[in-house]
């Protein structure tokens, strides 16, 4: 293929991968998914009962893998059939919604059941209200997933089946929203009654915010403000991964000579390494602009 | 009537490389810094998701880039580096973006709690951990460990989907690739869980005391992964 198509198909599955990482964590922070849920689990039994919804319907990556499975095989079947590729991927993505939505709801109830002797409310508002928020992001993401690995298998020639390939993407997001954009999440939003950058003490555990900008917190302002830090970063973390691990075997193309994969093999070293020295000096500018939390000991008594 | 003791002494090499890329897969995940819920806390240092998840996600996405590599070359070095490249790059670009949420959206400088200096840069550790904390974001040794486990998960995993792809058989090539890509992903969970029993929740990385462990699990994951081979070489050489 002309390398300037492949580079521009790249960019799109690039820009696909990028919506579908914001949009994963988003959905996990209206639905509270993941690490940062086991504070929202662990609210009402340390007496702070809250009005956010509480679904954990298992890991991030299981979940996202499940999802963009179902709407990948779903679509893949559909395709079988003669169906148009958007309408297809668009029925995958909303059956996977549908199903998603589903678990959300029967979490959500089960786990705020199974706190009834610490007084926990079920809200059946928030299950209406946040819900359909919850299947629209989770939508999105399968959405986005299943147009990655379409462009994959059908422009690049990549050889796996599309619910194999839209599986390990749907792991990928998952392991990646958990990582990055939920503490932004855990860390900070559901503990702003700490001072910023004090770091989080084991014994606050339990003792989250529950009061919101205006009335009682729920899961829907959670998003509103992790959409401002959390969703993008991972949004670009996913976009990331997705363009570098293509980019570099479209510049250089292994399927011309044997040398240029080895080549296409150094520039994703050298792609590595700089991440490592940008690590490095983020680490060292953080902790000159914060400075440490306590004096040094050994120094005060010298 | 499948011959099972034919296709096992055929393919004994390739029961044998599987087995060695499984033993790759565990012993990389002792490397890669993973700090569970506490580390989406920021109470604990590395990455804030489980083990298995973690180096499922870098592994699976080498998984990637090496089966997309041996769709155009047969040269077993490229294919090999090409898994571990894509899980490194992977990993890296999830350490670099935690980080920046440590360190922008939460406001705590990188720090380790099990070591009092850094030692690959030698920078104090223990003056720069917050009260009532394990640590938290990922510092210079504990990324440099993600980048060496991670590059061990991708270079196990595509080493067994390489050598599951030389078995010979009659399967038609589509058939062929998803079962040999969805074996080699059962194996890559299975070598990702048994460490997990060693890490119990959180590792820094080669410098956390719990990274001694690694022999018991390479141990187990070398039967466990032996016994799948042998399972996965007769049911795909026999088809």
């Amino acid at each position: 293929m002309e390398p300037l198509t492949s580079m521009g198909i790249l960019a799109l599955m690039g820009a696909a991968a990028t919506i579908a990482g914001a949009s994963e964590d988003l959905e996990s922070d209206v639905g509270s998914q993941s690490n940062p849920n086991s504070q929202v689990q662990l609210a009402p039994q340390m007496m702070y009962p809250h009005r956010i919804y509480n679904k954990a319907v298992s890991g991030e990556p299981p979940s996202n893998a499940l999802m963009c499975a179902i709407g990948g095989t779903t679509a893949s079947v559909l395709m079988s059939t003669g169906a148009s590729v958007m309408l297809a991927l668009t029925i995958g993505s909303i059956i996977a919604a549908v199903i998603h939505g589903t678990y959300s709801v029967t979490s959500y109830i089960g786990r705020t059941a199974s706190q009834k002797r610490f007084k926990q409310p079920l809200y059946l508002d928030l299950i209406r209200t946040h819900t359909p928020v919850i299947m629209g992001y989770a939508f999105i993401t399968t959405f986005c997933i299943l147009v990655v690995s379409y462009l994959m298998i059908t422009a690049m020639a990549h050889p796996f089946p599309l619910p194999l390939l839209a599986f390990i993407w749907g792991i990928a997001v998952g392991a990646i929203g958990s990582s990055t954009g939920d503490v932004h999440y855990g860390a900070e939003r559901e503990f702003q009654n700490v001072e910023f950058g004090s770091g989080l003490n084991a014994a606050n555990s339990g003792n989250i915010v529950r009061k919101a900008e205006s009335g009682l917190r729920n899961g829907i302002d959670n998003s509103w403000f992790c959409s401002k830090f959390g969703g993008p970063v991972t949004g670009i973390a996913f976009g990331m991964v997705v363009f570098l691990t293509g980019w570099i075997t479209v510049v250089f193309d292994p399927s011309i000579s044997e040398t240029m994969g080895w080549e296409a093999i150094i520039a994703g070293a050298v792609i590595v390494l700089l991440l490592a020295i940008w690590n490095r000096k983020i680490e060292v500018d953080a902790r000159k602009a914060y400075g440490p939390y306590k004096k040094d000991e050994e120094e005060v008594a010298a | 009537m499948i011959d099972i003791a034919g296709i096992i002494a055929e393919d004994f090499l390739n029961i044998a490389m599987i087995t060695l890329g499984g033993v790759l897969i565990s012993l990389g995940v002792h490397f890669v810094p993973v700090g569970g819920a506490p580390a989406a806390m920021a109470q604990a240092t590395g990455v804030g998701t489980g083990t298995v998840q973690l180096a499922a996600g870098a592994g699976l996405t080498g998984l990637v880039t090496a089966g997309f590599m041996m769709n155009v070359t047969d040269n077993m070095g490229l294919i090999i580096a090409s898994g571990t490249i894509g899980a490194m790059i992977m990993i890296s670009v999830t350490m670099l973006v935690g980080q920046w949420s440590y360190v922008y959206g939460v406001g705590c400088p990188p720090a380790s709690a099990k070591v009092k200096y850094d030692p690959i840069t030698k920078d104090r550790q223990d003056l720069y951990v917050s009260q009532g904390t394990e640590g938290h974001g990922i510092p210079t040794a504990s990324f440099v460990s993600g980048i060496i486990g991670a590059g061990l998960g991708g270079l196990g995993g595509s080493m067994i989907y390489f050598y599951l792809l030389s078995i010979e058989n009659g399967l038609p090539e589509a058939d062929f690739i998803g079962i040999a890509s969805i074996f080699a992903i059962g194996l890559f969970f299975v070598n990702a869980v048994i460490p997990s029993y060693n890490i119990g929740g959180t590792i820094e990385g080669f410098h956390d005391p719990k990274f001694k462990r690694f022999p018991k699990a390479v141990l187990a994951s070398f039967i466990a992964t032996f016994l799948a081979a042998i399972m996965g070489v007769v049911a795909i050489g026999g088809m």
